[in-house]
């Protein structure tokens, strides 16, 4: 009771029998809680507006129904009860119809076991539900580099909207739908990576619940030691391009971020090796380039019989000019510049952020980095990437930088590019657009209207077309590939479409420059023409291939998707190895042939290389090092790096290294070489030197055969002809 | 606060809505972010508003979209077989054209049942009439009707006649006896009519004693509850009525501003309440300067986006500002903070009609009006089996069984009366031996059920009532903004638990284990929901519990609905279409 003795602006209340004063506007969770009371709540954190949705908290007032005590603020001789069997009875009630939808354990409770509506549960003494579960699923959303999406944990406490409403200012995150159907939102209900999230987590650690999880990146926490210091949340706070983002989760990302320091010489990293870091640095300079010789493989013709030679040399494009080497190239690499093909070295400096591809899509190095003076770096993770790649200011940063370094070499990249007048190439560095995609996103779809021109800068894209019963796969594009002249010049619209296969970046020429760069550049305009006539010819082939092709084992073999097979007639073959000893022999003793593969009716599909249609081994090479020739042999640049990872992505096991011992300047002594062993990706070359594969002249019982799956087959697979 | 978008006033965003959809037929993402960009609004408020009214489509509508109203009334006239019919006759129909689905109640219980097409409504529909309007509709016609011609009604609560109107207020502006006023409403013991029955003078006087210089009078034309229509009626004849009502409002407790909040399914009331406005404007009793004098007081219409929840009067006021229509905790009350943070009067349609009433007659003569005691006259809309199911102005205290036999004609073909809803699915079902219950606050609270909003609905003696409690509680379901979890989930488990009892087969211990669960779970609902909506979804399964036991204990143990409504193929086949939360 407010009495007499009651001071100015303080409010006397009963809560559980115990009097109680506290000033007037205290809510009676506040009262209760100053008070040693602890009421329970989903909704309600201390540092947000409380809303009053979960009714966790409610207490008897004595009024007609319970009231949410975290917006009920006190009145004079309020008498309240927090535990009363009514409002126990009404807590438990609630937690079981929140429990009956919960994905129990959910991820929170998974990763550090403080679910608040578990542990709240389990303190209650529900074990199981009696009402029915949810039977449609609300469903995941991965799409965030840094943070985990599971509507099914969510029980719309509103905590993360308020976080990232009132707490950050971000304004990202909403309700969307009504009743029952109710959920949170990105933006117009986006996904959260496609949405104009930040990654600040705030939301993430205001959720209660396993709806909003920090994903980390699994037990690649970076090495602190010698020369690496990591970071307390609040250092990091500290950095600008951190401001703004959650302590709570940069704690919880804490590992994922180092302040490196490397002494003048020292590698920061090495081309071919796997990594998952990006560096950005702070101070110093460092060299950036590619070790391994500029050079290809060859395979001299000739060499046969009992005085076999070491037939395979390393050997520069000069040497061994190959079919479309009519122009030099720059060689793209994972950093804000490219390297020059005669000279592949640059040099980084402060303010550049480079490993940006094998931090987000954990492809191999491209390029050597060594530390010319003594650098400072920070080193990250994919998830503290992220976050600072969302920061706007952070971002321009980076955009302005590659598009003073590095755009003109990707725009005189493509061939038919050459032409632009020098202030043509100015006009566009400013006009372009930098566009950033999310694995799986679609950047063009086709059947849309065509209006801009694109340039991949970052990652793979995947081009491919609407086929009845799925979609056919035409190309993977990657840094310096170009797409879009097809619409733009031909009827308007999009004849295909093409997604991010990885973390994308693209430079965007909209639709009126480049009209008016093919207007003013008649020589871009048939380049550009040429190109766009040779890729529709090639879809339409496909497409007529496809047509006459009967699904099923042929289909499902994969051998549709091959241009040429070598083929075991088992008929014939009495497994003497004869092919596999002349591929070897051919090839410096590693065969690029192995006598076993898939079978098709009375054939052995022998395993080299198929020259496929969906080219699997050329997505994901740090340095665009293999491409093919018109002929679609696979080929490898001169720079390949040797790190392997097209071997690895060949479904079919038929690219190899090979390697070769050369001489390289040697870190540990500046000035001096040393023998070290390069590798060099090579593939089934088709024995080109030579008049006739060597395997299916080698052959002695005529089993071995070199075919066009299409024609050899065309009878069994119940097609007069194909062409 | 530079970014904070909270501040703005949001609702010029319906009209933005409205604008896009009117051009587009619905809201395409790239006007959203356009609209977005323009208006300094997050995107994320526009889809959270957006995506919680029905009125807004966010991908394209097909050509004809159906949806047949399922509530009570509607229900009680054949609804389930209707929809069904136009399954099949749209069977083979390609996606993009036809879409047929359920919609609450449109407010047309007296001519069951009723069926929007592309947002028109038609009323006593059959499924040969709905589908040629649907073909018409695909053909891309336009199925536009005419609204019927008017004929006013006379009315007892019509203190004119055929004499001058707004005599009230041509009076008070003169004598300014606003604390007159309050006094006589006090004496006629003037309640709310919209439902919850609070009274209206202690209302206004709240809101009067506020210090605020800016007060706002809201008038609550959304009903939505399934079998309630007297509003549409009201406003129908009595316009004038309620505008008097409002500026009385207005002039009692000092607000300068007037909004009549109408449901978008009353575009002919929409029509001529905003006549009645035009005219008092003209007439000067509208205004900067009512009738020369130095008060004034502005009057507008707002339609609103959809959703019984909008009735709730701070659901409705979170609307208008432009909100998704979440219920407010309260206290504090709209009459201390209300429509954008400043006091407000919300009321009822008819409850404003009552003021002049009073106020002409006198309250003496207002009493009189009523019967047994109880005091004035009631509007009340009666639905169902009923052989003349319409709106009746009968006098408070009047016994049901007069009103649903002698004014609504009784029980069509000749059947036996079971049970009646006094107010919606609100009030619960009473069985046939109550009907004598008069028409009274308190005679009906005793009953166990409420006056309500007098939608009164009568089932006849082929009716299953465990049917009907599903059928109510979906209502619920559907009709949950999804603010509190109580009723968010809740309205969901209580449906499917009474959906898992319409299918029999549960094993007695089970059933004793969900009664007991059910009875916490109306419990918490009704305890711990922030609004009337949650606290009241419990009510039509515990009034069937109450009086119809063994009709449940028939179903959920034997397998067996005595009326023969459920375990058809019919029943089954409509249960099926009903799977997931937008039926």
């Amino acid at each position: 009771m407010t009495t007499a003795t009651t001071p100015p602006g303080m409010i006397d209340v009963t809560i559980d029998g115990r009097a109680v004063r506290v000033p007037a506007g205290t809510s009676v969770f506040d009262a209760a809680r100053m008070n040693g009371i602890a009421i329970p709540t989903l909704c309600h954190l201390q540092n947000q507006t409380p809303v009053g949705v979960c009714r966790l908290c409610v207490v008897d007032t004595g009024a007609r129904v319970l009231s949410a005590s975290c917006v009920r603020p006190v009145e004079p001789g309020m008498k309240v009860s927090t535990d009363s069997e009514k409002v126990l009875n009404a807590r438990k009630t609630l937690l079981e119809l929140l429990m009956s939808d919960h994905p129990s354990p959910c991820a929170r409770q998974e990763q550090s076991g403080d679910c608040e509506l578990e542990t709240l549960a389990k303190a209650a003494g529900i074990l199981e539900s009696g009402f029915q579960k949810r039977t449609v699923a609300r469903g995941h959303d991965d799409s965030s580099l840094a943070i985990a999406v599971d509507h099914d944990a969510c029980i719309l406490c509103d905590r993360c909207i308020r976080g990232c409403d009132e707490v950050k200012n971000n304004f990202v995150l909403g309700r969307m739908g009504k009743g029952y159907s109710a959920g949170i939102a990105f933006d117009l209900n986006s996904s959260m990576g496609d949405s104009t999230c930040i990654s600040c987590g705030e939301c993430m650690v205001s959720c209660p619940t396993g709806a909003l999880t920090n994903k980390g990146v699994v037990g690649t926490a970076i090495a602190v030691g010698p020369g690496a210091e990591g970071f307390e949340a609040e250092d990091l706070l500290k950095i600008p391009v951190f401001k703004g983002v959650s302590g709570t989760f940069l704690e919880l990302n804490r590992g994922a971020v180092v302040k490196r320091r490397f002494r003048q010489g020292e590698i920061v990293c090495r081309e071919g090796e796997f990594g998952s870091t990006a560096f950005y640095i702070l101070e110093g300079k460092a060299k950036v380039s590619i070790s391994t010789p500029i050079a290809h493989v060859r395979t001299q013709g000739g060499a046969k019989g009992l005085f076999k030679r070491l037939t395979s040399t390393l050997v520069a494009r000069e040497d061994d000019k190959r079919e479309e080497e009519t122009r030099d190239r720059t060689i793209p690499i994972d950093a804000p510049v490219d390297l020059a093909y005669g000279n592949p070295v640059a040099e980084l400096g402060p303010g550049d952020l480079f490993g940006e591809m094998t931090c987000m899509n954990f492809y191999p190095r491209s390029a050597t980095v060594i530390a010319e003076s003594d650098v400072i770096a920070y080193e990250m993770l994919r998830n503290v990437l992220d976050i600072m790649l969302k920061n706007k200011t952070f971002r321009a940063q980076l955009d302005e930088t590659y598009r003073r370094r590095a755009l003109e070499n990707h725009l005189r990249g493509v061939p038919m590019f050459a032409d632009l007048s020098p202030e043509f190439i100015d006009y566009l560095k400013g006009s372009v657009e930098l566009q950033r995609f999310a694995p799986g996103q679609v950047i063009v779809q086709q059947g849309e209207a065509a209006d801009s021109f694109y340039l991949v800068r970052i990652g793979f894209v995947k081009v491919s077309e609407n086929y009845p019963g799925g979609e056919l796969v035409l190309a993977y594009l990657s840094r310096g590939d170009y797409f879009g002249e097809i619409g733009l010049l031909g009827g308007g619209v999009r004849t295909a479409t093409c997604t991010a296969l990885d973390h994308v970046e693209l430079v965007r020429i909209s639709g009126n420059d480049f009209r008016e760069m093919v207007g003013r550049f008649p020589g871009v305009r048939t380049g550009l023409e040429a190109i766009a006539a040779e890729r529709r010819a090639a879809n339409q082939q496909r497409m007529q291939m496809v047509d006459s092709v009967p699904i099923g084992q042929f289909l499902s073999q994969g051998l549709m998707e091959a241009q040429s097979l070598l083929i075991l007639d088992l008929q014939n073959c009495t497994r003497c190895d004869a092919c596999v000893n002349a591929c070897a022999d051919a090839h410096d003793g590693i065969t690029r042939l192995v006598r076993d593969g898939l079978r098709f009716d009375r054939y052995l599909v022998a395993t080299s290389c198929r020259q496929c249609r969906d080219p699997l081994c050329m997505v994901g090479c740090p340095v665009g090092a293999i491409r093919r020739r018109n002929s679609l042999e696979v080929i490898i640049e001169d720079w390949c790096i040797g790190c392997g990872l097209c071997a690895r992505n060949c479904p079919y096991g038929n690219i190899n290294l090979h390697p070769f011992e050369v001489m390289a300047e040697d870190p540990e002594h500046a000035g001096r070489k040393k023998a070290v062993i390069q590798q060099k990706a090579t593939s089934c070359d088709l024995c080109t030197h030579l008049k006739e594969p060597s395997c299916v002249y080698a052959c002695p019982h005529d089993a071995a055969h070199r075919v066009d799956p299409k024609t050899f087959f065309a009878e069994m697979l119940g097609q007069g002809s194909v062409k | 606060m530079p970014g904070d978008f909270r501040a703005r006033r949001g609702d010029v965003i319906f009209d933005d809505l409205r604008a896009i959809q009117l051009r587009h037929g619905f809201l395409p993402k790239a006007e959203l972010e356009g609209l977005s960009q323009r208006t300094q609004t997050p995107l994320y408020q526009i889809h959270s508003v957006a995506s919680f009214y029905p009125h807004f489509h966010l991908v394209p509508p097909p050509k004809a979209q159906i949806r047949v109203c399922a509530d009570m009334s509607c229900h009680l006239n054949g609804a389930c077989e209707l929809r069904a019919d136009l399954e099949r006759r749209f069977a083979g129909s390609r996606a993009g054209e036809v879409q047929i689905r359920n919609v609450s109640c449109l407010g047309r219980c007296d001519h069951a049942p009723a069926v929007s097409i592309n947002d028109q409504i038609f009323t006593d529909v059959t499924a040969a009439r709905a589908e040629q309007i649907a073909r018409s509709a695909v053909r891309g016609d336009d199925i536009r009707e005419p609204h019927p011609e008017q004929v006013r009604v006379t009315c007892k609560a019509d203190p004119y006649g055929e004499a001058e109107k707004y005599g009230v207020v041509r009076k008070l502006v003169q004598s300014r006896a606003w604390d007159d006023v309050l006094a006589r409403l006090k004496a006629a013991e003037l309640r709310g009519m919209g439902g919850a029955g609070f009274p209206t003078s202690m209302k206004w006087d709240l809101v009067r004693k506020q210090p605020d210089r800016v007060k706002y009078v809201v008038c609550n034309a959304d009903e939505s509850e399934p079998g309630t229509i007297k509003d549409r009626f009201i406003m129908t004849h009595l316009p004038h009525l309620v505008i008097e009502g409002m500026i009385i409002a207005g002039l009692v407790t000092g607000a300068k501003r007037g909004i009549v909040y109408i449901r978008h399914e009353y575009h002919l009331q929409e029509e001529i309440l905003g006549e009645e406005i035009r005219r008092c404007y003209r007439a000067g009793l509208l205004g900067k300067t009512i009738l020369g004098s130095d008060l004034g007081y502005d009057l507008e219409m707002f339609v609103s986006p959809g959703g019984y929840i909008c009735g709730e009067e701070s659901a409705l006021i979170e609307a208008i500002e432009g909100h998704r229509a979440e219920p407010r905790n309260k206290p504090p009350f709209p009459g201390q903070v209300g429509l954008w943070q400043k006091p407000t009067v919300i009321n009822n349609v008819e409850t404003f009609i009552n003021v002049p009433q009073i106020l002409a007659r006198g309250v003496d003569s207002f009493i009189a009006q009523g019967s047994n005691g109880s005091r004035g006259l009631k509007f009340v809309g009666v639905s169902g089996h009923v052989a003349r199911p319409g709106i009746f102005e009968v006098p408070m205290g009047t016994p049901l069984r007069e009103v649903i036999f002698n004014h609504a004609g009784g029980i069509r073909g000749g059947r036996q009366v079971k049970a009646f809803a006094p107010s919606g699915p609100s009030s619960g079902y009473l069985p046939a031996s109550m009907v004598d219950v008069r028409l009274d606050f308190k005679a009906l609270a005793d009953a166990g059920s409420m006056l309500g909003s007098g939608a009164i609905v009568v089932c006849d003696d082929t009716t299953c009532m465990l049917d009907m409690a599903l059928n109510a509680v979906r209502f619920y379901r559907n009709e949950s903004c999804g603010k509190c979890v109580p009723c968010r989930v809740g309205s969901q488990k209580m449906a499917d638990l009474l959906a898992r009892w319409t299918q029999g087969g549960v094993p007695e211990p089970q059933y004793r284990a969900d009664l007991a669960l059910l009875d916490d779970l109306a419990q918490a609902m009704s305890q711990t929901s922030i609004c009337g909506l949650g606290q009241i979804a419990p009510a039509p399964i515990q009034s069937v519990l109450k009086h119809f036991r063994a009709e449940i204990d028939a179903h959920v143990l034997r397998g067996q609905c005595p009326s023969g409504i459920c375990f058809t193929a019919a029943s089954r086949a409509g249960e099926a279409q009903r799977v997931g939360i937008r039926p």
